[in-house]
């Protein structure tokens, strides 16, 4: 690590052992790192962490099922599971076995705006993760035989997530309600007739359209030398051709301001539940800061007010459990509650809705405040525990509105918030006149 | 000539072309840099006045504390009648003291950042407590409470009682759980490590009584270590410690000595029915034992040419050219007084004779022939390159050092791993493939009964058992005998 690395992190250290109740400014990023753009339009980001000899790679690429049209739902998982299919270079899971055989992970994962590619490696190894990334970008090959493997595998992949979750086809008819747009509100991995329709020439159009140099950033982080890296990105990413401009996203329909009450009928769960959930502030936005510290207080922790208050005092609840949830643009407050009967479905939502008239109506502790903000402040922290998580938050922070100048900053932002703040979030956007809720039962 | 055959031929002339024109660097992997140095945090450890080892590694640039603390007594502790105690008694400490109730503890952990898990082995308790810089003093009170105080009262141990029966019984549900249980039973017999082996009906069976009279034998200083790792040194540690856990009072008191298991030498093939898995799941190992330690890095590496990747022996037999297997790993395990290793392949139902038949010609290939350079190398790579992976968060670089130390391993195991493995040629693993390899390993398939039995007539001998381990029939070539 840096000397002004080390410097910063003491200040931390330092701060941190004041207490927590003071408003501080918390360095949200105590790292120094490089940025620049390749000619083709590539996003880079270098970050030094000599720690150990490891070096972390990640390519994202901004294709994710938001991106899908109708009818063509599913492409985004599809692909990601084709770039490890073989490209000119490197044959079928090859990629795989080079990462592999030199002892580091591989990885990848799709969400609903971005697809990301990850590996950690020896550093003497960066050179290689580099070339295997390139040659997928360049020239991914894609054909039948192909195609219909990665469909069988997300058929498998689906197959699986629903036999693992009785109520997850409860959830995506939750998401249809509560994301009214086709964009935000179907499933990651799209619908299995939409996949079966699929042909290649879909697939080709995808990856030529989003998995382009001007679409992606690549963050490299851990025990580099940064004129070297950057020496090494330039020779294998700079000759990469740019794509066509990219298509316009259309901003969702806005939601409707109305309560949504409907019934959810499945044979095949084990006891009544209900979803609820509301559309609150967009990520980032000034009131976002606010509902983060309010999910933690609500939600986080074995000592969370709902969980406390549902299933360990009132006994309401069997499970609860819920969160923010981003996609792009939009964001969601939900909750998923399982109880032993209808009667405690009731009693929960009531019980549910009054603890948040008590927010509504008087501040939260400090005490309490303090609690969640540590919960929350420790989840942030161990985004940065590793090389690996550390270039993950930078690649989400390149394709975010407010850009990497903004990362030193955000930590403070969440630690600033007053228990008047999250009185108003709960006035604001907790209210029955927005709420969804699908209640889910067996018969 | 026909259309599709043109078509053939322009894709092969424009992937041709397109090979042809790209830079050369593309066309192979770059050769690497030399391996960079491996600086492993120093570990450094005293002995306080009442008999607790303190351990300390400093990582400056942690925004974190790794707090382990380990109590040398496990499951392989627990009285023969009582299977079960030593981990019920390790999660009941977190469930309150006299004054201060479990949810107020759980308010305590929360309010620092803090995440509290505990996990009892065979040979030792382990509580992992991570938290925020800056709340070591008001971690080691919480602790303090939970290790000098637990109440262990009535209405908790019926909540952790119901807790655990339902978490066991949805483990349960994991045909690889029910497998290695299985495949453990039958290798420990009456050996005190079979005592972690349990299922879910005898839960019920433990007392408070029971659960005190564990703790007050084995939670003492002298029985126990203290691993720290974060922002701070042995002095400051060494301070902290003392001033919170000095009360605690050692206990004279001797490491129970356990007696040897012997490795299974005769052919065993054991069935377990799960209705509802759709798979079979083979889970086929034996004991390695007795275990010197030389012999570990030769078997680290074995372990990696056999199974320890996708791109080891089992997975490239069994899934990619026979397509017998939807996965095919193997593993080393090593507890004080023994280790196994257990290969786990879950497999297509009708293909599960065929599957066992590859793995145990697996099994005595790598016992009559010397691995190849290329073999040999791939695997030093892995374990070499991948040795700094295991500790990059600060949790797992505290669990690891608390391991060492509980297993008194040392450096060789630490700042050696390296060396050691490198040394590692391939009359070293055909030695220990030899010594340990050739005993017959036991064979346990977990599945359907209605779907599998029928594949495995072919076997001679097949035994039926339940969840909870007891035999219910013989099966002679598919026929209840």
């Amino acid at each position: 690590m840096s000397k002004i690395s080390v410097g910063v992190w003491l200040s931390l250290f330092v701060l941190a052992s004041l207490g927590s109740s003071a408003p501080q400014e918390e360095p949200g990023f105590p790292f120094s790192w490089t940025r620049f753009t390749l000619k083709n339009g590539l996003e880079v980001v270098l970050s030094e962490d000599d720690t150990l000899p490891l070096v972390s790679v990640v390519l994202a690429y901004q294709a994710g099922s938001i991106h899908e049209q109708p009818g063509k739902t599913g492409l985004a998982f599809l692909l990601e599971n084709m770039m490890f299919m073989g490209s000119l270079n490197v044959g079928p899971m090859q990629h795989i076995g080079y990462i592999s055989r030199v002892g580091g992970e591989p990885s990848a994962s799709t969400t609903e705006d971005i697809t990301y590619f990850y590996q950690t490696v020896p550093a003497n190894q960066l050179a290689l993760v580099l070339w295997l990334e390139s040659d997928r970008m360049k020239a991914l090959e894609i054909d039948a035989a192909k195609a219909e493997r990665a469909k069988q595998s997300l058929f498998d992949e689906i197959t699986e997530r629903k036999a693992a979750d009785p109520y997850l086809e409860s959830l995506l008819a939750f998401d249809r309600l509560l994301y009214p747009d086709f964009a935000h509100g179907h499933t990651l991995w799209g619908r299995e007739e939409d996949i079966l329709r699929l042909e290649v020439e879909d697939i080709r159009a995808f990856y030529t359209t989003y998995y382009v140099p001007n679409n992606a950033a690549l963050v490299v982080v851990g025990n580099i030398d940064l004129p070297r890296t950057r020496e090494l990105v330039e020779k294998y990413f700079a000759t990469i051709a740019p794509g066509r401009k990219l298509p316009l996203f259309l901003a969702p329909r806005p939601a409707e301001k109305k309560e949504v009450i409907q019934a959810f009928q499945d044979p095949l769960i084990p006891s009544p539940a209900f979803h609820l959930g509301y559309r609150v502030a967009p990520p980032y936005s000034r009131d976002h800061y606010v509902l983060a510290i309010l999910d933690f207080l609500l939600f986080k922790g074995n000592s969370a007010r709902l969980y406390r208050k549902l299933v360990k005092k009132e006994g309401l609840a069997l499970y609860v459990a819920g969160g923010i949830e981003k996609r792009k643009d939009v964001a969601v407050l939900k909750l998923f509650a399982m109880n032993n009967n209808e009667t405690m479905v009731e009693l929960c939502q009531k019980s549910i809705l009054s603890e948040f008239n008590k927010l509504r109506m008087s501040d939260v502790s400090s005490e309490e405040l303090a609690k969640a903000k540590n919960l929350f402040k420790r989840d942030y922290l161990n985004r940065l525990a590793t090389p690996l998580e550390r270039a993950v938050l930078l690649a989400e922070t390149v394709f975010s509105p407010v850009g990497l100048d903004a990362l030193p900053d955000q930590l403070s932002r969440y630690m600033r918030v007053s228990p008047y703040e999250v009185r108003m979030a709960v006035n604001r956007y907790l209210v029955p006149e927005i709420s969804v809720i699908l209640n889910v039962k067996p018969k | 000539m026909k259309k599709g055959s043109w078509i053939c031929i322009l894709a092969l002339l424009s992937l041709g072309s397109a090979l042809a024109q790209q830079e050369r660097f593309r066309k192979s992997p770059p050769i690497p840099d030399p391996l960079a140095l491996l600086e492993l945090p120093k570990i450094e450890s005293m002995r306080l006045m009442n008999g607790l080892t303190l351990a300390v590694a400093s990582r400056p640039d942690q925004p974190f504390i790794s707090l382990e603390l380990v109590i040398l007594a496990g499951e392989s502790q627990s009285p023969k009648r009582l299977p079960g105690l030593a981990s019920f008694t390790a999660e009941m400490l977190s469930r309150g003291t006299p004054l201060v109730s479990a949810a107020d503890l759980e308010e305590r952990i929360d309010a620092i950042g803090g995440e509290f898990s505990t996990t009892t082995t065979p040979d030792f308790s382990r509580f992992s407590f991570h938290f925020l810089d800056g709340f070591l003093d008001r971690a080691l009170e919480t602790l303090s409470l939970m290790v000098l105080q637990p109440d262990f009262s009535d209405r908790e141990i019926v909540a952790l009682r119901r807790t655990q029966f339902y978490d066991l019984r949805q483990k349960q549900r994991d045909p690889e759980f029910v497998g290695r249980r299985q495949l453990l039973r039958v290798l420990f017999k009456d050996h005190p490590y079979r005592q972690s082996l349990y299922s879910e009906d005898v839960i019920k069976n433990l007392t408070r009584k029971d659960v005190q009279a564990f703790y007050e034998l084995y939670y003492r200083p002298n029985n126990a270590l203290i691993v720290l790792a974060g922002n701070l040194d042995l002095a400051i540690a060494a301070r902290k410690v003392s001033h919170v856990l000095n009360i605690w009072p050692k206990k004279d008191m001797e490491r129970p000595h356990l007696p040897s298991p012997e490795a299974n030498a005769e052919d065993r093939f054991c069935f377990v029915d799960l209705p509802q898995a759709k798979e079979a799941t083979l889970v086929i190992g034996n004991l390695i034992f007795p275990l010197a330690e030389p012999d570990y890095f030769p078997l680290a590496v074995l372990n990696q040419v056999l199974g320890g990747t996708p791109f080891s022996r089992l997975f490239m037999n069994l899934r990619e050219a026979r397509e017998y297997a939807y996965s095919a790993f193997s593993r080393l395990e090593f507890f004080r007084s023994c280790g196994y290793y257990a290969i786990t392949a879950a497999v297509i139902p009708s293909a599960s004779s065929a599957s066992i038949r590859e793995i145990l010609r697996e099994l005595d290939r790598i016992t009559r022939d010397k691995v190849s350079n290329f073999e040999l190398e791939q695997a030093k790579s892995y374990l070499i390159g991948h040795f700094p992976l295991r500790i990059s968060r600060l949790d797992e670089l505290g669990r690891s050092i608390s391991e060492l130390l509980a297993f008194s391993s040392g450096d060789a195991m630490w700042s050696r791993f390296n060396d050691n493995i490198t040394l590692v040629d391939a009359d070293r693993i055909f030695e220990v493939a030899q010594r340990y390899f050739l005993p017959k390993p036991v064979v346990v398939i977990v599945g359907s009964k209605d779907v599998l039995l029928d594949h495995l007539r072919d076997i001679d001998r097949l035994e039926v058992y339940d969840l909870k381990g007891v035999l219910l029939y013989t099966l002679i070539k598919g026929v209840e005998g």
